[in-house]
C-alpha cells in the first residue's frame, strides 16, 4: 500500500522550508559594509508612556525624548551643564531666583518660534501635569518672562539639584502650540535633532526617528535616522546585539560575557549603588534595627568582595557609602568603615541585646531572588534569619513605600548630593517611609540645602553621620554594562542609566 | 443439550495479555514506567537524596561545574544543583498531582451526575464548563498571581479549576455512552440501586481515559507551571525545576549546563507522562501487536514464515490445469491469526470448494465456524493481522492467494474488487458512510471503476436504485444514510453490489439485520439480480431456510472446517455428516416448514409495495 | 442553522459577562498599590490619593463593574491607566502580530499532524512507533526551550534568520515571514503531538470501521478512502483538540513572544497583569473570549458540515 501523498507533503514542507531559510537571513544584520553608518539603531529597557515631556523619567527613557526634545541646559557626558536653548544662566544671592538667557534662532517642527513665552508655558505645564518626574518642579514657585529671550524662575526655597532637574524632564521643551494636547502624546512636537517618523513605529516595539532639516546645531546631528527597539527582555536584547539587529544596548555582567566574545565593545560607568534599606530604623517592625550597633552589625556580616566576584563577575566597586565617587559627597575613608568580620558582627549583635541574633522579613521580587538568598546565607551565618517574602513585582516600591517592611534590597542611582538626600534621608524621602530624623542630621541637611556652591561638601558631613550610623548597608557600586557595536563611538553619561543621544557617533 | 460437539478445525486460543502487562511489553511503556518510578523515587527520597539544603548558598562557589562534593556543580549564588534538582522533583510533581486532584474532584464528581441524570444540572455544568474552557490559561493565572502572590500551590490549584472541564466532559461522555447499553437497564431491572450501577458498571469504563487524562494533564501543568517560573513569575524562594529553568537561562553563557539538567528533567517527567498515557491508551483499546517470530523457534508462526511469504506483485503461478473454468476456486484454505505466544489459531482449516459462473453457493454454519472469514479471503478483505497459513485461492483461473502466499496479494484483487467481485454487507446502517449522500456512495465507484462521466453514473445510479425496489429514487439518492431505514440502506448496498456489473457478488448474511418481511423481499431482490444478469453468488448464512430458498449448492462448515459440501436437494434431504444432520435437526424437527411470511392473499409484489410505504413513512418524518 | 447560531452567540455572551465580571473581581483584589505604581516612586502621598479619586479606586466593586461595563458595550473600554493609550488601539495594533502567529501554526501543526496521525494510522509498526516517540519528544520540550535553542543555533550560528522578530510595519512580506518562521516552528513541534495522538486513535477508530471495508470492496483506491472518507469522519475528534490547543495558544505564546520581542499580545497581557492595569487587563481577557467564542462557533460549523448527523441537532 504505497502511500504517495504523504511522502510528496513532506517533500513540500521541506522544499518550503529551504525556501524560507533562502529568502530569510540578511535582512537586519545591520549590513552597511564599510560605509559610514547613518543609522542608529538602539535597544532600551524601558517602554515611554507617551510622548508627552510631562511623562518623561529620568535614565532609560531620556535618549528616546533626547531625540525629538532640546532641554534648556544640557548635560555633558562628565556632568558638566553646557548650554543648550539656554545659552547662560545665574542665580541671585539666596539662590531663590534663577535667570536664564535663551536662544532666539530655535523653532519648533511645527514652525512655532521658540520664545520665553513658551518656556514658561511649558515650565507651568510641567509643575501642574503631576507627571512622573514631577518632584522636580517641586520647589518652583514661579516663572516670568522679563523679555522675549529671558526667563526668571523663583524657588521656594534653595535647590542646589534645580539647575540639574533643567537637564532632565523639567527642561524639555514642547511646542507651545501642542502643550497640552492629545495629540502630543502620540505625535512629539519639539525642536530636537530628529524628527519622529510615525509609518515606520510600531507603539510599544520600535520608535523611529530621522534627521531634521534646519536644525541649529549640526553638530548634536551624528546620523541620519535613529531608531530605538524595546526590548525588555535580557535575553532577546542580547541576542538583536549580537546578530547585529541593534547597535547598542544595555546588557549584565553574565550576559555581557556573551557580547564580549562577539566582539563588542563594552562601555563601563557605575550609576547605582545596591545593598539593603534598612529603614526601619525606628524599630516600629523590628525593634532590633533600632539599635545602631544591630545595624552596624549586620554591615559587618557580608563579605562583599567575594560576592561581588562571584554574583557580578567583578564588575563594579565594593562600597559602605550610598553616595557616588562624582557626587562631591563622596568621603574615600569611609569605604573602609566595614570590613568583613563575621566575629565583630556577632560580638556587636550580642553587645546590643541579640546573642542569639534575630529575624528580619524583607520583600523580594524575581529581580532580586538570586541575591538575596546570597545575603540570607551570609546573615544567617551571623545568627541572622533573614525571611524573604515574594510580592507580586508591581508592588515592591509601593510596599516600601507605605512602611509595609522594616527593610529591602534595592538598587538606587546615585545622583547629586542634594537629590539623594531627598531621596533616602529627608524626612520627605521616599526611601525613608518611617521618617526617622535626628536633630544633628537635620542641621547637616539644611547646611546642604543653603550651602550654594558648598554644598556638596556639606553634603560629605551627611555621608559620614548616616555611613556611620549604618542607616544603610551598601555593598557595591555596579557597572552598567552597555555594549555597543565597533561601528559607533560612544560614550557613557554620568548618573544616567544609558548614554544620551548626544554621545553616539559613527566611528572614526 | 446433547454430548458436547466434538471441536474440529478450529486450534489454538485466544491469548489475551493483562493490561499491565501489555504496558511493560509496549517498550515506550516501559521506558515511560521507569523513567516515572525514577521521578518518584527522587522526589520521596530528596531528603536522603540531597546532600545539601537547597537554599543553602555557598557564595564563595557559585556557577561551578560538577566535582565530588557539587554532583552537577552550582548554580549562581553557589546552591548545589543536584540537591535543588531532588527537592524541585518533589515540589514539582506534587504541584502537578494537585493540579490533577483539583481537577478530578470538581470534574469527575459533577460529570458522573451530569452524565447520568442530566436534566438542570447537566444545563447549567455545560454552561460553566463553557466559560471554563473559553479562559485564556495563562491570563487567568498571570491574574491571580498579581491578586494573591507568586505562589506555586495557588497557581496550580487555579490551573486545576481551570483543568476540570476537560474530566467533566470525559466522564460525561463516557457515563453517557453507557447508562444506554442494555447492560444497565439490565441492572436497573434487577434492582440495583443508581449508586451501585453508577459504581460497578460506569467507573470501570470511565477509569481507563481518566488515567490517560490525568497523565496527560500532569504533563500540561509542569509545562505550564515551568512556563510562569521561566517568565520570572514563580516563587523564586522554592526550588522548582522552572525556577531552575529560569536561573539556567538567566546564566545560559555563562553555565550552559545549568540549563540542561532541569530542562532533561522537565521533558523526561513530561514524555515519560505522555507515553504512559499512550502505552495506556494501547493497551486498553488496540488489538495485539504481534512480533515476529524469532528465527529458529519451533512456534507454528516460525513453520508459517518458512514456508510463505507476502505476495509478490508480478508473480503469475499458474494454476493447476483444468481448474481455470472454475470462477472461484479454493483450495485447501487454512487462515489464522498469529498469538501474543508465537502460536497461530486458525479459523479456517483446509477448507476446499469452488463456484462456477452463474451460480449460488451457500456456506452455512453457526456464529465462529469460519464462512465470514472464507469470503473475506476470496474478497481480500482480512483484517490486518490476518494470515493465511494454507491452500490458495483462484479467480477466473488466477491465483489471488498462491499456494506460497501469507497474505492475499492486495495487487491483484484490487483490480478485481467492486469490478469483477462485489460484496453486500450483512449490516446495512454501518457499512454506509454516514458523512456522504447516498448517492455520492453509488455514482463515484461507479465513476473511477467504469470510467463514466458523473452524467452517465447518476443516471445508472438512479435506475439501480428503481430495479432494486426503491420507491422515489431521487429522494434516497439525495438522502445520508441515517435518513433512510435499514431495509433501503440494504436495497442500496445491494445496488452498490451490483453497479460494477461483477461476476461474483459475496453476500454476508445479507438478510440477517433486517426485519423479517423485509428479509423476504431482498432475498426475492438477490434471486431476481442473480437470474438476470447471471452472476455467481457466494451467499454465507446461518439460516438452512436461506439456503434452501435461493441456492444451487451449499457446503456446510464446522469450526473452520468444511464438513459437508455438495447439491442443495441432497443435502438438505440426505445430509451425511453428523454435524449437518444436527444443523438440519434443530431447525427443522418438529416444526412446520418454514415459508415465506408474506400474508395471505397478498402477492410478492404487493408485499414489496407495503415495505416501500413504510420506509417512506419514515423517510418523511 | 440560524436559530443554532443565534443560540450558541446567546451561550457565547452569557460566557462574556461571567468572565469579565470573574476577571474585575479578581483584579479588585489586585489595585491596592495602583496609584502609587503610575505616578512612579517619588509622587506625594497627596498626589497619589488624588490619583485614586481619578481612578475611581474609592468606589464600591460592583458600581465600578457596571460602569466598565457599560462604556464597553458602546465599545469604548477606556485608557490604559499607566500609558493613557486607549485600550482598543493598544489590543488591535498588537492582536494581529498574536494572531498570525496562532493562526499560522495551527494550519502548519493541522497539517503536519494530519500527515504524522494518518501515517501511524495506518502504517502502523515501525512508523507508528517512531512517529509516537518523535510526537512525544517534541510535547516534552517546552516550547520556550525550543525557541531558545532556535534562535542560538538559527539565528545567532547560523544568522538564517533574524534574532528578534520586531520589524518595521513597512518591511514587507517577505522579512515578515523569516521574523515569523522561528517562533512558528517552536510552537510547531511542541503542538504537533496531542493532535497527531488523536487524529492517529480516530483514524484507527474509524478504519476498523464496516463501511471502510464496503468502500474497498467497491474498488476505491486506498488513498481516496483515507483521504475523503476516514479522514473526514476523524476529523472531529482533531477539530476538538486544535480548538482547544488555539485557545491554550491565545495565553501560551507569551513566553515565545518575549523570547522573540514579537510585539503582540502576550507582553501586553503580562505587563498589564503584573501592574493590574485594570482597563487594559480587561480589554485584553474579553479580546480572548471574544476570539475564542469565534473559533468555538466555528468548529461547530465545521463539525457540523463533516458529520450530517450533528446538523440536525
Amino acid at each position: 500500500m504505497k502511500f504517495g501523498p504523504k511522502s510528496t507533503a513532506l517533500a513540500v514542507l521541506a522544499a518550503a522550508a529551504i525556501a524560507l531559510t533562502a529568502c530569510g537571513g540578511g535582512t537586519n544584520s545591520g549590513g552597511n559594509g564599510g560605509a559610514a553608518p547613518t543609522t542608529l539603531t538602539l535597544a532600551t529597557l524601558q517602554d515611554i508612556k507617551t510622548f508627552d515631556p510631562t511623562d518623561a523619567h529620568i535614565g532609560h527613557r531620556m535618549p528616546i525624548y533626547q531625540a525629538v526634545y532640546d532641554s534648556l541646559i544640557r548635560r555633558a557626558p562628565d556632568g558638566k551643564l553646557d548650554p543648550m536653548l539656554a545659552t547662560e544662566w545665574s542665580y541671585n544671592k539666596d539662590q531663590t531666583v534663577l535667570t536664564l538667557k535663551l536662544r532666539t534662532d530655535v523653532t519648533f517642527s511645527d514652525g512655532a518660534k521658540f520664545d520665553a513665552a513658551a518656556a514658561k508655558a511649558n515650565l507651568d505645564h510641567f509643575k501642574d501635569a503631576k507627571g512622573q518626574d514631577a518632584y522636580q518642579a517641586a520647589s518652583m514657585k514661579s516663572v516670568a518672562v522679563v523679555d522675549p529671550s529671558t526667563v526668571a524662575i523663583t524657588l521656594n526655597s534653595p535647590d542646589p539639584a534645580f539647575s540639574y532637574y533643567l537637564t532632565q524632564a523639567l527642561g524639555l521643551q514642547a511646542s507651545p502650540k501642542a502643550i497640552g494636547t492629545d495629540g502630543i502624546k502620540t505625535v512629539p512636537d519639539g525642536s530636537g535633532p530628529y524628527v519622529y517618523d510615525a509609518k515606520s513605529s510600531v507603539k510599544g516595539s520600535q520608535y523611529v526617528f530621522t534627521k531634521r532639516a534646519g536644525y541649529w546645531d549640526k553638530d548634536l546631528q551624528k546620523f541620519d535616522k535613529v531608531s530605538f527597539k524595546y526590548l525588555v527582555d535580557l535575553t532577546a536584547r542580547t541576542n538583536a546585539l549580537v546578530s547585529g539587529q541593534v547597535d547598542g544596548a544595555l546588557l549584565d555582567p553574565k550576559t555581557g560575557k556573551q557580547a564580549e566574545g562577539a566582539g563588542l565593545v563594552a562601555h563601563k560607568s557605575q550609576v547605582d549603588w545596591q545593598g539593603i534599606l534598612l529603614y526601619g530604623r525606628d524599630g516600629k517592625i523590628s525593634p532590633a534595627l533600632a539599635n545602631v550597633k544591630v545595624r552596624q552589625a549586620m554591615n559587618y556580616a557580608f563579605d562583599r568582595k567575594t560576592i561581588l566576584a562571584q554574583q557580578y563577575l567583578n564588575e563594579g566597586t565594593v562600597t559602605d557609602q550610598v553616595f557616588g565617587p562624582e557626587s562631591g559627597a563622596y568621603v574615600p575613608a569611609l569605604d573602609n568603615t566595614y570590613p568583613y568580620d563575621p566575629a565583630k558582627a556577632k560580638a556587636l549583635l550580642a553587645e546590643a541585646g541579640y546573642p542569639q541574633g534575630f529575624t528580619l522579613k524583607i520583600p523580594t521580587i524575581a529581580g532580586y531572588d538570586a541575591i538575596n538568598a546570597v545575603f540570607k546565607q551570609q546573615l544567617s551565618d551571623v545568627g541572622i534569619t533573614l525571611q524573604t517574602e515574594s510580592i507580586p513585582d508591581a508592588n515592591y516600591v509601593a510596599d516600601m513605600a507605605a512602611g509595609k517592611y522594616a527593610g529591602a534590597t534595592f538598587q538606587l542611582y546615585q545622583g547629586e548630593p542634594w537629590v539623594a538626600i531627598n531621596q533616602m534621608v529627608s524626612t520627605t524621602a521616599l526611601y525613608n517611609p518611617f521618617k526617622t530624623e535626628d536633630p544633628e542630621l537635620t542641621a547637616l541637611i539644611k547646611a546642604v540645602q543653603n550651602g550654594g556652591d558648598k554644598s556638596a561638601d556639606e553634603a560629605k558631613k551627611v555621608n559620614e553621620y548616616i555611613t556611620k550610623n549604618a542607616w544603610f548597608i551598601p555593598m557595591f557600586r555596579l557597572n552598567q554594562m552597555y555594549f555597543s557595536s565597533k561601528k559607533i563611538d560612544v560614550q557613557p553619561q554620568l548618573q544616567q542609566a544609558v548614554p544620551s543621544i548626544y554621545n553616539y557617533a559613527p566611528a572614526k | 443439550m446433547n454430548e458436547p460437539l466434538e471441536f474440529v478445525g478450529q486450534t489454538g486460543t485466544v491469548v489475551r495479555s493483562r493490561v499491565i502487562a501489555k504496558i511493560l511489553k509496549n517498550p515506550l511503556g516501559l521506558a515511560a514506567v521507569i523513567v516515572l518510578f525514577a521521578m518518584v523515587v527522587l522526589a520521596v527520597l530528596a531528603n536522603m537524596l540531597a546532600p545539601f539544603d537547597p537554599n543553602f548558598a555557598n557564595i564563595g562557589k557559585s556557577l561551578a561545574s560538577g566535582d565530588a562534593v557539587n554532583l552537577l556543580g552550582t548554580d549562581s549564588v553557589g546552591r548545589d544543583v543536584w540537591s535543588r534538582l531532588v527537592f524541585g522533583a518533589r515540589t514539582t510533581l506534587l504541584s502537578a498531582l494537585l493540579c490533577a486532584a483539583v481537577a478530578i474532584v470538581i470534574g469527575l464528581p459533577s460529570g458522573l451526575i451530569a452524565g447520568y441524570y442530566g436534566g438542570k444540572f447537566d444545563g447549567v455544568s455545560n454552561w460553566v464548563v463553557n466559560v471554563l474552557m473559553s479562559l485564556p490559561g495563562i491570563i487567568v493565572l498571570l491574574t491571580v498571581r498579581a491578586a494573591m502572590g507568586p505562589s506555586v500551590w495557588l497557581s496550580m490549584v487555579a490551573f486545576g479549576i481551570l483543568m476540570a472541564p476537560g474530566y467533566f466532559r470525559l466522564t460525561r461522555t463516557a457515563v453517557q455512552s453507557v447508562r444506554n447499553e442494555l447492560y444497565v437497564d439490565a441492572a436497573r431491572v434487577a434492582g440495583l440501586s443508581d449508586t451501585a450501577i453508577i459504581s460497578r458498571h460506569i467507573f470501570s469504563v470511565v477509569r481507563a481515559p481518566i488515567i490517560i487524562q490525568t497523565a496527560v494533564i500532569c504533563g500540561v501543568a509542569i509545562a505550564i507551571q515551568s512556563g510562569l517560573e521561566f517568565l520570572g513569575l514563580g516563587d523564586a524562594s522554592v526550588a522548582t525545576w522552572g525556577v531552575m529553568l529560569n536561573e539556567g537561562f538567566k546564566n545560559i553563557y555563562l553555565s550552559p549546563l545549568l540549563l540542561l539538567w532541569p530542562a532533561l528533567a522537565i521533558g523526561l517527567t513530561i514524555g515519560a507522562l505522555v507515553l504512559l498515557a499512550n502505552a495506556l491508551r494501547d493497551a486498553l483499546e488496540d488489538a495485539e501487536k504481534i512480533k515476529a517470530p524469532r528465527r529458529g523457534s519451533d512456534t507454528a508462526q516460525a513453520a508459517l514464515t518458512a514456508t510463505r511469504r507476502r505476495p509478490d506483485r508480478n508473480e503469475a503461478a499458474s494454476v493447476e490445469a483444468g481448474t481455470e473454468h472454475h470462477l472461484v476456486k479454493v483450495s485447501h484454505l487454512g487462515v489464522g491469526y498469529p498469538q501474543a505466544d508465537g502460536s497461530i489459531k486458525k479459523v479456517v482449516d483446509d477448507v476446499s470448494f469452488h463456484v462456477d459462473r452463474g451460480e449460488v453457493l451457500g456456506i452455512v454454519g453457526e456464529s465462529g465456524s469460519g464462512k465470514s472469514q472464507t469470503a473475506f479471503s476470496i474478497l481480500g478483505l482480512l483484517p490486518e493481522s490476518a494470515r493465511i497459513v494454507a491452500g490458495s485461492i483462484q479467480f477466473d483461473g488466477k491465483f489471488t492467494v498462491s499456494p506460497t502466499d501469507d497474505r492475499v496479494s492486495q495487487a491483484r484483487l484490487g483490480e478485481f474488487r467492486g469490478k469483477r467481485i462485489s460484496y453486500i454487507p450483512q449490516e446495512p446502517m454501518s457499512n454506509l458512510d454516514p458523512a456522504f449522500t447516498i448517492g455520492y456512495q453509488l455514482v463515484t465507484p461507479m465513476m473511477r471503476v467504469l470510467k463514466i462521466s458523473k452524467s452517465e453514473a447518476t443516471q445508472r445510479a438512479l435506475k439501480l436504485l428503481d430495479d432494486v425496489g426503491i420507491r422515489f429514487p431521487e429522494k434516497t439518492f439525495a438522502a445520508y444514510p441515517h435518513e433512510v431505514s435499514g431495509g433501503m440502506a440494504q436495497r442500496v448496498l445491494i445496488a452498490g453490489a451490483i453497479s460494477c456489473e461483477p461476476d461474483l457478488i459475496i453476500a454476508d448474511e445479507p438478510t440477517t439485520a433486517l426485519d423479517v418481511t423485509v428479509q423476504a423481499d431482498v432475498l426475492d431482490l438477490i434471486r431476481d439480480l442473480q437470474k438476470g444478469l447471471g452472476v455467481g453468488v457466494i451467499l454465507v448464512t446461518h439460516n438452512f431456510g436461506v439456503v434452501a430458498d435461493l441456492c444451487d449448492r451449499v457446503a456446510v462448515m464446522q469450526n473452520g472446517r468444511l464438513v459437508e459440501d455438495g447439491d442443495v436437494r441432497d443435502i438438505l434431504r440426505n445430509p451425511k455428516d453428523p454435524y449437518t444432520q444436527k444443523l438440519l435437526g434443530s431447525m427443522l424437527e418438529n416444526k412446520e416448514p418454514l415459508t415465506m411470511l408474506v400474508s395471505a392473499g397478498m402477492s410478492a409484489g404487493q408485499a414489496i409495495a407495503r415495505d416501500d410505504e413504510r420506509d417512506e413513512k419514515e423517510m418523511a418524518q | 442553522m440560524v436559530s443554532f447560531i443565534l443560540k450558541r452567540i446567546a451561550s457565547g455572551i452569557s460566557v462574556l459577562v461571567a468572565i469579565a465580571f470573574f476577571t474585575y473581581c479578581l483584579l479588585y483584589f489586585s489595585s491596592a498599590n495602583i496609584a502609587r505604581n503610575i505616578l512612579g516612586e517619588f509622587a506625594s502621598q497627596d498626589q497619589v490619593h488624588a490619583k485614586e479619586l481619578e481612578l475611581g479606586l474609592d468606589r464600591p466593586l460592583l458600581t465600578r463593574f457596571f460602569d466598565w461595563a457599560g462604556s464597553a458595550l458602546h465599545g469604548d473600554f477606556g485608557v490604559s491607566w499607566f500609558t493613557s493609550e486607549p485600550v482598543v488601539s493598544a489590543i488591535t495594533t498588537r492582536l494581529p502580530v498574536t494572531l498570525a502567529l496562532v493562526v499560522v501554526s495551527i494550519v502548519c501543526i493541522t497539517i503536519v499532524a494530519t500527515l504524522l496521525g494518518m501515517a501511524a494510522a495506518v502504517k502502523r509498526g515501525w512508523i507508528d512507533r517512531l512517529v509516537q516517540g518523535a510526537a512525544v519528544v517534541g510535547d516534552a520540550i517546552p516550547d520556550f526551550v525550543l525557541g531558545i535553542v532556535l534562535v542560538s543555533v538559527f539565528a545567532i550560528s547560523l544568522k538564517f534568520f533574524p534574532a528578534t522578530s520586531s520589524i518595521s510595519p513597512d518591511a514587507g512580506a517577505g522579512a515578515w515571514v523569516a521574523s515569523m518562521t522561528l517562533p512558528v516552528i517552536a510552537l510547531l513541534i511542541n503542538g504537533v503531538a496531542s493532535v497527531a495522538q488523536q487524529i492517529r486513535s480516530a483514524v484507527i477508530k474509524q478504519l476498523e470501521k464496516d463501511y471502510v471495508r464496503t468502500l474497498r470492496s467497491r474498488g476505491i483506491p486506498e488513498w481516496e478512502i483515507l483521504f475523503k472518507h476516514v479522514l473526514r469522519s476523524a476529523a472531529p475528534a482533531g477539530l476538538t483538540v486544535l480548538s482547544l490547543k488555539f485557545v491554550g495558544m491565545l495565553g501560551g505564546v507569551v513566553i515565545i513572544e518575549q523570547i522573540f520581542a514579537l510585539p503582540g499580545m502576550g507582553a501586553l497581557a503580562v505587563q498589564s497583569t503584573s501592574q493590574g492595569d485594570i482597563p487594559l487587563v480587561m480589554g485584553v481577557v474579553l479580546y480572548t473570549v471574544i476570539i475564542v467564542i469565534i473559533v468555538n462557533l466555528l468548529v461547530d460549523l465545521i463539525n457540523g458540515w463533516l458529520n450530517p448527523k450533528v446538523r440536525v441537532s
